[in-house]
């Protein structure tokens, strides 16, 4: 292997690159899907390949094979330079970009050297599949002693991902990444209605980076009548209320998501710079905004990291070789720091932060989400409860939108309940809330505090040209919020 | 690249090495090269040749799965094994009614070798013309060029062999000023329906039509939606219900609606798998020939697509839409009827409505009539008394596309291919509709 990636690096120098990498890549995933008592998906994947990033000329080529053979090393690092000869036909205007200079500059040399592999208690690929299949047959059977449920579903992930990164300035680590993930879903059809309950969180299963210890602690079989009988309960449940001024308590799971959307998405330093104006769009923190901007209320503050385990987003280096770190992110409510990588770093006279990473080794790394997470404040749930005369509880996400600045979100959630009085009163369907982001996160007045956070995890977050799919986690305890547009669907 | 000599190989050295009672694979190879700009310059440029074999094991009635990127024999030999010893651990599997038997797809010439050749330096050609033009009008360009080869190809137990190689060629393009922006998307499968100076000329013309847009408040407006937005609304109506697995667990919008009107009579709505005027896929991952599909006609909804799990359940042949080896059936090849108007007909026609370019972050609001929300983005207008009057800021809209077009008051003359994920595409006019929701608006 160090051969085949000593070539590459080699042979790239010689064509001219003045810098090179290479990432080998080999992930192994077993997924398990039952679906209303039946196995609907045992299926075991495997995927090796290798990608050389090369600059030459101030300008990127990519280029990546699933053939490991010198031969084809060799082709497609040749490949990679005259792609990237082709990208210096059309090369960078001064601009914000490039820090008015043209070019690409990446900053101080990553000469990163080591190995690390995700401390995990029982190796998941150690577990038999009849005790994973046995363990989502028992929480089918918890879900189907519910009446009036049309659609169980139970799956579980696992997956192992061996990397080399090496570079032409001396970086060569070597990482074992393992992430396992489960969750069950009840939905139910009747009186017209769909409704849906997921545990511990919707998007299908919760994720983390660790071992099959973290399938046994969530107790799927456990939850699953409560899941069920709460699917089944929303169908003749009160529609949430329309209100322009409402007071909300958003449950931890949804805000994860809130805090990707919102938060985590608008500080990619690549999309601040333009990188995804055709496709996901830009972002509403220009730069002028780095330091002075009152993103939040004074209790919010935003972590972004990449050591906080069983976070999604937890490794050793990223895909440039920076070192895992942590960074502030919103102190107070101040917008304090991007997600940024060596390129656009560079631009602002920082360092990066480690957040290139890549989904495959067939895609380029770009600037994604780590662990994103609001940190946690004073309250006990119970205490804001009982601190809110008149507001509502949301909790599960069931849709989520946002416009292409990261300003104007909607998200609907699998489950509301009305709060009167500092009690939590009826149960409501089809909640949504709406909003304007650092209008809404100023408005933030109390956060939960760590008895009630959790890691929170985004196992499918899309970006880039082709598509890309991270994996990320996000920390967040249930916190509230004023002023708040509830009811749209109503 | 692997071509077809070497597809058939893998897929008769998985069956050579296969010990199940039955077994089916499914290879697919991609040749993607793209390159993206941002800031009037290309900032990524990227090329990857990437094969998957999935193997289904069939041991009985129960059903194993593996997949693989190790084409050596000793790789092959290890995924087809764990896909046997898979299907021995699961239960019997009363939904399986057999693996497809052979039948003789289309052969669909949807290969264009000019295309396949296209190269580096071909591409950067065609986005220095788009950016060449936004520069010289003071705007900024991004977006993304892409050319490459997909092959799918299928071999089982039961004799099912097929094969197909397919090009593809695509621009998309977002042209900006401080306070807009516009857009265009095309292609198809041969580059030379990728017309780089109209589609650069389309999405400049809307970024400078479009500077300074004014704030309008959240309602009902009657609304006149580009090729885009359109193309936005049938993905939405396929991903959420045009499978038949959805409709029979209830979740889809087609759920108790077949044979209803739903819909205005000027709305029908196929999909075809042969057809060449669209992104051909002849035969599906279980090798079935995709048949042309009616979902909707004259506003009368039809039958969903199949795989033949879902059409085994209701004693009907599979239509041929299994599209990934996992999951359910899914139409993906899909057109729209158009009409007989010209957009300034439907502009001229409005006397207070909206254009909107496209739609941007849809997501599904609620299952029931497919109520998606979502952002306008890229170009919206204003329209009053007959004319565009200014351009307005992006709104936010919550929406049943059901309900939508059953309001479908006229539909264009010229239908337009909108390219998506490879393989998924739709062929749809421009539409006016009655009536949209707004439920918000942005800064």
């Amino acid at each position: 292997m160090d051969e085949l990636i000593a070539r590459a690096l080699d042979l790239a120098a010689v064509r001219g690159a003045g810098y090179a990498d290479v990432r080998v890549e080999q992930t192994d995933q077993e997924q398990y899907v039952v679906r209303n008592g039946a196995v609907d998906t045992l299926s075991v994947d495997q995927s090796i390949g290798f990608g050389v990033r090369v600059l030459v000329d101030g300008a990127w080529g990519f280029a990546s094979s699933h053939d490991l053979t010198s031969s084809e090393i060799d082709r497609v690092t040749a490949l990679a330079v005259r792609i990237a000869r082709a990208s210096a036909l059309i090369p960078p205007q001064p601009s914000l970009r490039n820090g008015g200079l043209g070019g690409v500059h990446l900053g101080p040399p990553v000469t990163s050297r080591g190995s690390y592999t995700t401390p995990v208690q029982v190796d998941p690929f150690s577990v038999s599949a009849e005790a994973k299949l046995a363990l989502l047959l028992e929480a089918d059977r918890g879900m189907a002693s519910v009446r009036g449920i049309r659609v169980r579903q139970g799956s579980l992930i696992f997956i192992r991902q061996q990397k080399t990164f090496a570079n032409t300035e001396g970086a060569h680590v070597q990482q074992t990444i393992y992430e396992s993930g489960g969750g069950i879903q009840a939905t139910a059809v009747g009186q017209g209605e769909i409704q849906r309950r997921s545990f511990p969180q919707s998007q299908r299963r919760h994720q983390g980076c660790a071992g099959w210890e973290f399938i046994t602690r969530m107790d799927l079989a456990g939850n699953a009548e409560r899941t069920a009988s709460e699917a089944v309960a929303l169908l003749s449940a009160d529609h949430c209320p329309s209100e322009l001024t409402a007071t909300v308590i958003i449950g931890g799971s949804q805000l994860g998501l809130q805090v990707h959307e919102s938060c985590g998405h608008a500080i990619e330093l690549d999309r601040v710079m333009g990188a995804e104006a055709a496709f996901a769009g830009t972002s509403f923190l220009t730069t002028d905004k780095l330091g002075g901007f009152q993103y939040g209320s004074e209790c919010v503050n935003i972590t972004a990291d990449s050591v906080r385990l069983p976070g999604l987003g937890t490794f050793g280096w990223d895909d440039e070789g920076v070192p895992a770190q942590s960074t502030p992110v919103v102190e107070n409510g101040r917008f304090l720091g991007y997600l940024m990588s060596r390129e656009t770093a560079s631009v602002l006279g920082l360092a990066s932060n480690g957040c290139m990473r890549a989904s495959s080794w067939n895609r380029l790394p770009l600037i994604r989400m780590a662990n994103v997470s609001l940190e946690p404040g004073p309250w006990e749930l119970e205490d804001l409860i009982s601190d809110t005369e008149k507001g509502f509880y949301m909790e599960s996400n069931r849709s989520w939108s946002i416009d292409d600045k990261r300003y104007n979100f909607q998200f609907g959630t699998e489950l509301g309940y009305e709060i009167k009085k500092g009690k939590l009163g009826r149960l409501l369907r089809n909640c949504t809330y709406t909003g304007i982001t650092p209008q809404f996160w100023n408005s933030c007045d109390a956060v939960c505090n760590e008895n009630h956070w959790e890691m929170w995890s985004t196992p499918q977050c899309g970006k880039g040209q082709p598509g890309q799919l991270a994996h990320t986690g996000h920390g967040a305890a249930p916190a509230r919020f004023r002023g708040v547009r509830i009811g749209v669907l109503k | 690249m692997i071509g077809r000599e070497e597809c058939e190989a893998i897929l008769g050295e998985a069956l050579r090495l296969s010990t199940a009672q039955e077994a089916d694979f499914f290879l697919s190879v991609e040749e993607l090269a793209l390159t993206r700009f941002a800031g009037n310059s290309i900032h990524q440029n990227v090329s990857h040749s990437s094969a998957q074999l999935h193997i289904r094991a069939v041991m009985g009635r129960r059903l194993g799965r593996a997949v693989t990127n190790d084409f050596s024999a000793e790789g092959i030999g290890k995924a087809v094994e764990r896909a046997r010893l898979n299907a021995q651990l699961m239960p019997e599997d009363p939904d399986f009614y057999g693996l497809p038997t052979p039948a003789r797809p289309s052969l669909v010439p949807s290969y264009d070798e000019a295309t396949a050749r296209f190269t580096p330096e071909g591409r950067a050609e065609a986005v220095g013309t788009v950016c060449r033009k936004a520069q010289a009008l003071g705007l900024n360009a991004s977006g993304a060029c892409r050319t490459g080869v997909q092959q799918i190809a299928v071999l089982s137990t039961r004799g099912v062999q097929a094969y197909h190689a397919s090009t593809f060629a695509g621009l998309l393009i977002t042209a900006m000023s401080d306070t807009s922006s516009g857009w265009a998307k095309g292609g198809s499968w041969r580059l030379a329906d990728m017309d780089v100076e109209s589609l650069a000329e389309e999405a400049t013309g809307k970024a400078l039509r479009g500077r300074d847009p004014r704030s309008i408040e959240a309602g009902q407006y009657t609304v006149v939606l580009d090729h885009y937005a359109v193309d936005d609304i049938l993905e939405a109506l396929s991903f959420y219900g045009m499978g038949a697995q959805a409709v029979q667990e209830g979740r889809s919008w087609m759920a108790g609606l077949a044979g209803q009107r739903a819909m205005s009579p000027q709305v029908s709505i196929w999909d075809d798998g042969a057809d060449l005027a669209g992104w051909p896929v002849p035969f599906d991952a279980e090798g079935v020939p995709r048949q042309r599909a009616d979902i909707v006609t004259e506003g009368v909804v039809g039958a969903p697509v199949h795989n033949s799990n879902t059409a085994g359940k209701e004693g009907v042949a599979s239509t041929g839409h299994q599209a990934h080896f996992t999951g359910g059936p899914m139409a993906r090849n899909l057109f729209m009827m158009g009409g007989d108007s010209g957009t300034e007909d439907m502009i001229a026609s409005t006397r207070r409505g909206l254009f909107i370019t496209r739609f941007h972050y849809t997501r599904l609001a609620h299952g029931k009539g497919c109520v998606m929300t979502g952002m306008t983005r890229d170009g919206t207008f204003l329209i009053e008394n007959g004319r565009i009057s200014h351009p307005v800021k992006n709104l936010r809209f919550t929406q049943s596309y059901v309900a939508a077009l059953a309001g479908v008051e006229a539909a264009g003359r010229r239908t337009k291919l909108v390219l998506n994920e490879v393989g998924f595409a739709t062929r749809v006019p421009v539409l006016k509709l009655s009536s949209f929701n707004f439920t918000g608006v942005t800064l």
